[in-house]
């Protein structure tokens, strides 16, 4: 089967212009005007999450911000009244991990703008790089997530991530907060035995050793960088020429950001929380599926887990069927601060609530469930003195649903982020929209 | 002819030639003398041994006579011969020479690389294959099926390897050859020094074969486990008519001659049933396998087994195979510190424990097995392993048993071997004490007459006690005990009652020299003596620490008594638990019961059948079949009655598109077109998967060939009847399928710089490769046509893979097309449509909604993902409104998952379809329900709560459309497979089981080889092994 050549270069050309006409049909949704008058939703029910819920409440919010919540409240004169009777207020959802904007189709090289070369690129920030007119956004938002922390991924210290409002004409003006942590990947610490494997038990130890020696030296380097930065600032040391990657890290080593470090065996947590000690540096772990185990551990040194995805397989052939489902729970129980991650991707964060419902179906009381994608991440990130609940002062962050959002039935029938009011269609509404006009004049409905 | 006729007249023909091959003594008949010819008399009398004839026949003393190669005589009363060199062996124990069933050794090592090793010898005319015996001349045309290759030809004694088994009693053993996986034949040889043509004992025994996967072969296909199958099944098919066609073209010298080929020709006794297929099996599943091909061709067939073959018992009994069982029992998992013992899973820990106990409980079930080496890490823990298999019940007959007499009736070599009777071959071991006993050693091993030491035992023994005379030493007598070892006794020396502090004794050349000293004996410092054994007494000096000299003489005053075996006073500690199935976690005794009349009462019943949903429904079932659904029935007396108020029930869910269950590689990507392979050889019954499905309801899945292929492997559409073996889960009755691909993944787009030459590159070229073979199809057809009718007498070659596109053009089987884009989707309508048939489903189809017109039309089902989109090119037009959009258009419409994680919730992917677009619920649930039985053909077996259906079904805490439901049953056929009650005790189980095993482990001795890390389970890949669901190139090639 001998096959006939086409010039590379004839394929890439054509592959180009394919891609090209795609990303740039899309885009149909045009970023939300900001809040120029106050809003007041009626009639529904107010669920603040922080708080009991307001059944038939109002909720009033003026220049992005939540003004007031109640049962009969002071209404400004030119105040835009909207009823939502039979509907639900629920604080945005927030995905405490993700690509997004960062990934558009994960199999197409061009359109990923997640993993740097290299293994130490703490200078890498995540909000420089999203791109506002990915596809993705709107699908996402569309099911009530209004911010997704989007994070680059690789090496040992991939980079910062940052705090994104899934609405906005340019990245600036979309990043809520940024940084919001250093990226840090633990290695694995256990022997890989699957036949996709190909490196040898030796090969994975000494692995695993030069990435620990990686994760050692890069905080030492920028421990020493900031030392003799500070001497040069007190007129006490000389000049010292600028590093970006150890500049990028001075946050993270006087405490203001957290490491958000991404482990999941329970090897690694222990390594990690220890490494963190001794680095005096604030810890928060991603996927964290071995926490539990490690709940005193967590809880003496104030480590909170960010938890997922909780729709997975266990890693452990003996483990409870549902010991995924469960994770969150038992995090609960334990006592140990947590949140609900998604899949930790782009293309179907959309689903985020229906992991936090299937660790409730799976014994996390709902309410919990429920603060396990809004309030939680917003605490943990440290966001939440603008989003995670509904409150006085707050964001006027919100959606407005059917229903619970937990609950695949229920659909999210407005949504504000920052009080403008934001488009609930995407490429996938356009496409449904125009394929249903091909079944109308066939005379399908 | 008869099977039995046949090898009857095959066995006949065998002993004439081995009358031939035996009477020659071992020396060269053939080659000119060289110098002075050696003709010292090969006649040896071995007296007062103890002589154990075959397992169970045992002279306590008595006497062996062995000339020129040959057993003379052996008895009780056996007269000495006078010209024999006799051995007087009191203490001694004469066995049969052991005989190696499987091993390598002395053949060249493997050519290619193996395991994870990748690269290494390329394929046919490499360096490795000129070694192999395996280049040039008329070849078959995959490397890996190498029948030719003959052990006989290849043959190279190999002295270092036949020393260490000869040091273990091993006389004679048949080689395998090592590569490819029609490897070719086997010979039986003698383990001895001599030319090849002196100790070959047969030659082409058996033809030997694995299913393994041959990494760094440099051969492309086959690449997984089920092509590899394939490739056999091909190859055996093609020697049957490779035969014929040969001999039909003798008849016709007019037609077109068919091609020769040696390695086909070479397995025409084994198609004949004149030979016996030895192949490998990696687990009791791969034994299962192989039985079932051989079944399937009416082979012999033999197993060199893996040491799990006690984990499906029955069924291993059940396939009537003897066995040539490997003593590689499991090292101790490693389990020091709690992190590392989460790593190790019941299944492993299980295995760790009953795997000795294998040979036991094969030979309490009556099985027939041989015992070799193969497979053990270090050849030299045989001995040691067999010990551990015969503490941990396998009687010490059996042990022998299944190492002289059964292999050597297996091979065909028991008038000569196997036993120590006269006329029989001088292949005999010596030991001084029970063969598998702890502290005994092999201390000669004769082949064919000839003697090879192992550990010679000294002249004379002077263990026991010697009572000593001194003169002109500080006391009169000093007692001398010797123990231990004959050539490095442990002595002790007694002075007035008081024993010597310290005491050393060597006895070399009948020189014994020892040494004592103590402060509290008469003695000063250390004192030395030495004397030479003569007429049965010491006589010699010694010198006191002043220098001055004494004379001594000692005479023995009580016999040697003999060691205390300290593996027989320790009770072994045998295996902890009772077998369960699968092995390990979640595993049970038997299967869930099947009640005869069951009465499911008070539920919401969404019957996804005519009757629509039932609310305060009650089901009636008899012996796995609805009997009745709809409200107010009444309970049989005797049924068993679940109140199920509050509750919800459905049928069981169904999985349209599933790699679960597959073993050893779902993509045979080695060739685009791999229509031949077939995933119903490879249901692993063991996948955890399984289990974890049925936790979510699912009771049915499609598991399908990956998509790497235009054309790729047949599927197989199974139930998950857990605990079964993997036979019993297949759907019996479904209509055969088959799967195609089209777009990115055939095309290779997404597979790196290094999958760039295959054909096809393009959608283009996907259509063409596809109607090529479709047009080939038909020609093969009308070729079978012609010949049949006569029209020429030369056998056409059956090729599998033609035989299921026919299939499909003939309607007979379903294609299963993973596809995405619109054109694709209307391109393979129409190219069935010109072929005559139609798709039965389109995988994935995530541009279904664009044409979903013209597929209602075709009459193609849609198999869609709820919502999954832009993880590629292909799919960035994916929306979820697709399935409500073909729905509406008339096609048939199911939700799949593609995915062991998402095919545990597919009840929560039919809601999307309500959530976009508006599907009504009670149409969403029939995505995943009635839908998915419809596209496969098995709707009047399930996909709907119906009378006469099976009883498939599901209990729900709630709606099955709502989040915070949870399964709380599962039943199959009647029979609950899942329950959540039974899995919460289950899991205390395992956790108690797992607890109990690690402490055995923390308190077993490390092996001298260390912990293993992980505890690695059984068969061809790990735990893991569950990933292999995805594509050797592309994690998500499955989508």
């Amino acid at each position: 089967m001998k096959n006939f050549r086409i010039p590379v270069a004839a394929l890439t050309t054509v592959l180009w212009l394919a891609l090209a006409g795609a990303l740039t049909a899309g885009g149909n949704e045009i970023p939300a005007k900001a809040q120029d008058h106050p809003i007041v939703l009626t009639g529904g029910t107010i669920h603040p999450v922080s708080g009991a819920d307001i059944p038939g409440g109002m909720i009033l919010f003026d220049r992005g911000k939540i003004v007031s919540m109640g049962t009969n409240l002071q209404l400004p004169p030119n105040t835009e009244r909207i009823d939502i009777s039979g509907k639900h207020v629920y604080p945005g959802m927030i995905l405490a991990t993700s690509t997004i904007g960062l990934m558009e189709i994960g199999a197409v090289r061009a359109t990923r703008d997640v993993v740097e070369t290299g293994s130490v690129n703490p200078n890498v920030r995540a909000e420089a790089a999203v791109n506002p007119e990915s596809e993705i956004i709107p699908v996402t938002r569309a099911n009530g997530i209004t911010v997704a922390v989007t994070m680059p991924g690789g090496g040992v210290v991939s980079g910062t991530a940052a705090a994104v409002e899934l609405d906005g004409w340019t990245w600036e003006e979309m990043t809520l907060k940024a940084p919001v942590g250093l990226i840090v990947n633990w290695p694995r610490m256990t022997i890989n035995r699957a036949w996709w494997e190909r490196r040898t038990e030796e090969e994975q130890k000494k692995a695993r050793e030069k990435a620990l020696e990686e994760l050692k030296n890069t905080f030492r380097d920028a421990r020493a960088y900031m030392t003799a930065k500070k001497a040069e600032a007190a007129g006490t040391g000389p000049h010292h020429d600028t590093d970006l990657r150890w500049e990028a890290m001075i946050p993270v080593l006087e405490g203001k950001i957290p490491v958000l470090l991404d482990a999941g065996e329970l090897q690694q947590i222990e390594a990690a929380v220890a490494w963190a000690d001794r680095e005096k540096v604030r810890l928060v772990i991603t996927g964290g599926y071995d926490a539990p185990r490690a709940a005193q551990l967590l809880k003496d040194h104030g480590v909170s887990v960010i938890a997922g995805p909780v729709n997975s397989t266990p890693r452990r052939r003996w483990e409870p069927y549902d010991d995924p489902y469960t994770l969150p729970k038992r995090l609960h129980d334990a006592g140990v601060s947590y949140c609900i991650m998604g899949d930790g991707g782009y293309e179907n964060e959309r689903n985020l609530p229906y992991q936090a419902a299937q660790a409730a179906a799976y014994g996390l009381p709902a309410d919990e469930a429920l603060k396990a994608i809004t309030l939680y991440p917003a605490k943990i990130l440290g966001l939440d003195d603008r989003i995670g609940s509904l409150e006085p002062g707050k964001d006027a962050t919100l959606i407005v649903t059917t229903g619970n959002p937990l609950e695949t039935l229920t659909n999210v029938e407005m949504e504000y982020i920052r009080g403008k009011s934001v488009q609930l269609t995407s490429r996938h509404t356009h496409l449904y929209d125009k394929y249903r006009e091909k079944y109308r004049r066939q005379g399908i409905e | 002819m008869s099977t039995r006729r046949t090898i009857r007249t095959f066995l006949s023909a065998l002993f004439l030639f081995l009358a031939w091959a035996w009477t020659a003594p071992l020396t060269a008949q053939v080659a000119p003398a060289v110098g002075i010819r050696q003709n010292t008399p090969a006649v040896h009398a071995f007296t007062n041994v103890r002589i154990v004839i075959s397992p169970g026949r045992v002279i306590a003393k008595g006497t062996l006579v062995v000339r020129d190669g040959m057993i003379e005589a052996v008895g009780a009363n056996v007269k000495v011969p006078a010209d024999a060199s006799v051995r007087d062996m009191t203490g001694m124990t004469i066995y049969p020479g052991l005989i190696e069933s499987y091993t390598d050794a002395d053949l060249p090592k493997k050519s290619g690389g193996s395991g994870r090793e990748s690269g290494g010898g390329g394929g046919r005319g490499s360096r490795g294959d000129e070694e192999t015996g395996a280049a040039g001349g008329a070849r078959y045309w995959n490397s890996n099926v190498r029948s030719s290759v003959s052990a006989a030809e290849l043959f190279t004694p190999d002295e270092k390897e036949n020393e260490k088994l000869r040091a273990m009693g091993f006389t004679v053993a048949q080689l395998v050859p090592p590569d490819g996986i029609l490897r070719g034949a086997t010979a039986v040889v003698m383990l001895g020094e001599g030319n090849p043509g002196e100790l070959i004992v047969k030659k082409d025994v058996a033809q030997a074969g694995t299913l393994a996967r041959q990494r760094g072969s440099g051969e492309p296909y086959p690449n997984s486990l089920m092509g590899s199958v394939a490739l056999v099944r091909q190859a055996l098919l093609d020697a049957r008519w490779h035969a014929d066609a040969q001999s039909a073209s003798r008849q016709h010298p007019d037609e077109p001659r068919p091609e020769y080929v040696s390695d086909l020709a070479a397995l025409g006794d084994l198609i004949d049933g004149k030979q016996p297929l030895l192949m490998d099996a990696a687990d009791e599943n791969d034994l299962l396998r192989v039985a079932s091909i051989a079944k399937e061709f009416s082979l012999r067939l033999w197993v060199r087994g893996s040491g799990s073959e006690y984990a499906r018992l029955q069924e291993v009994r059940g396939a009537k195979v003897p066995l040539i069982l490997p003593v590689n029992f499991p090292e101790t998992p490693a389990v020091r510190t709690s992190e590392d013992a989460l790593g190790v899973s019941l299944a492993a820990l299980r295995y760790w424990d009953e795997a000795p106990e294998n040979p036991k409980r094969l030979n309490d079930a009556g099985v027939e097995f041989s015992l070799t080496t193969a497979l053990l890490k270090d050849v030299g823990d045989f001995s040691k392993n067999v010990r551990t298999a015969v503490e941990r019940g396998l009687p010490a007959d059996a042990a022998l048993a299944a190492l002289t007499t059964r292999p050597a009736r297996l091979l065909g070599i028991d008038k000569d071997v196997g036993t120590l009777e006269r006329g029989k071959l001088a292949n005999f071991v010596i030991t001084d004490g029970d063969l598998f006993g702890e502290k005994t050693t092999v201390l000669e091993t004769w082949v064919s007459g000839k003697k090879y030491p192992v550990k010679p035992a000294p002249d004379v023994d002077p263990r026991g006690t010697w009572a000593a005379v001194l003169t002109g030493a500080p006391v009169d007598s000093v007692m001398i005990s010797l123990k231990g070892k004959a050539d490095g006794p442990k002595v002790t020396v007694t002075v007035r009652e008081k024993e010597a502090k310290t005491a050393e004794a060597e006895f070399l050349n009948l020189v014994l020299s020892l040494s004592f000293s103590g402060d509290s004996i008469v003695f000063d410092g250390v004192t030395r003596m030495s004397g030479s054994y003569t007429g049965g007494k010491f006589s010699g000096t010694g010198e006191l620490s002043d220098g001055s000299a004494f004379g001594w003489n000692a005479v023995r005053t009580e016999p040697f008594a003999g060691e205390e075996d300290s593996s027989k006073a320790k009770a072994p500690r045998m295996a902890s638990f009772t077998p369960v199935y699968p092995p390990g976690e979640f595993g049970r005794a038997r299967l869930p019961d099947q009640p005869a009349r069951l009465f499911v009462k008070n539920a919401m019943i969404w019957t996804s059948g005519p009757a629509g949903n039932i609310a305060n429904g009650d089901m009636l079932i008899e012996r796995g079949k609805i009997k009745q659904v709809g409200t107010g029935l009444t309970a049989p007396p005797d049924a068993v009655v679940i109140d199920a108020a509050g509750k919800h029930v459905t049928a069981g869910l169904i999985d349209c598109h599933s790699h679960s269950a597959a073993t050893g590689g779902v993509n045979e990507s080695g060739q685009a077109i791999t229509a031949e392979v077939r995933i119903g050889d490879v249901i692993d019954p063991d996948d955890i998967g399984i289990y974890r499905e049925l936790a979510g309801g699912l009771t049915v899945a499609n598991v399908l060939h990956g998509s790497a292929n235009p054309i790729g492997g047949q599927n197989q559409v199974i139930k998950l009847r857990w605990g079964a073996p993997a036979e019993e889960m297949k759907f019996k009755g479904a209509i055969p399928g088959i799967k195609f691909a089209l777009g990115e993944n055939p095309k290779q787009s997404n597979w790196g710089d290094d999958n760039t030459t295959r054909y096809p590159q393009t959608r283009g070229g996907v259509e063409q490769i596809i109607r090529d073979e479709f047009t080939a199809a038909q020609d093969y057809r009308k070729r079978w046509t012609d010949y049949r009718a006569g029209k020429f007498h030369i056998p056409p070659r059956r090729d599998l893979q033609m035989d299921a596109l026919v299939e499909i053009l003939e309607g007979k089987r379903l294609v299963h097309s993973h596809s995405y884009r619109q054109d694709e989707i209307l391109m393979l309508m129409r190219v069935a449509e010109d072929f005559g048939f139609r798709v039965a489903t389109f995988q994935h189809i995530l541009e279904g909604y664009k044409v979903a017109d013209i597929m209602a039309k075709h009459g193609a089902g849609g198999s869609t993902f709820s919502d999954w989109w832009a993880y590629k090119f292909e799919v960035y037009d994916a929306i979820p409104y697709n399935g409500t959009l073909m729905d509406k258009a008339g096609v048939v419409v199911s939700f799949n998952s593609d995915s062991d994680e998402l095919a545990r919730r597919l009840n929560l992917e039919a809601a999307k379809a309500v959530k976009y677009g508006g599907t009504p619920p009670e149409e969403a649930l029939k995505f995943v329900t009635l839908n998915p039985a419809k596209q496969l053909r098995i709707d009047k077996r399930v996909g709907s709560l119906e009378a006469g259906k099976d009883a498939d079904f599901v209990i729900w805490s709630g709606s099955p459309l709502s989040n915070m439901t949870i399964c709380e049953q599962t039943w199959i056929d009647g029979r609950r497979y899942f329950d959540r009650e039974e899995d919460r005790a289950m899991n205390a189980e395992v956790g108690r089981e797992r607890s109990v095993l690690i402490q055995k482990a923390l308190e077993a001795p490390k092996g001298k080889s260390g912990e293993k890390k992980g505890g690695r389970g059984r068969g061809y890949d790990d735990d893991e092994s569950r990933y292999s669901c995805q594509d050797e190139f592309n994690a998500k090639e499955g989508r």
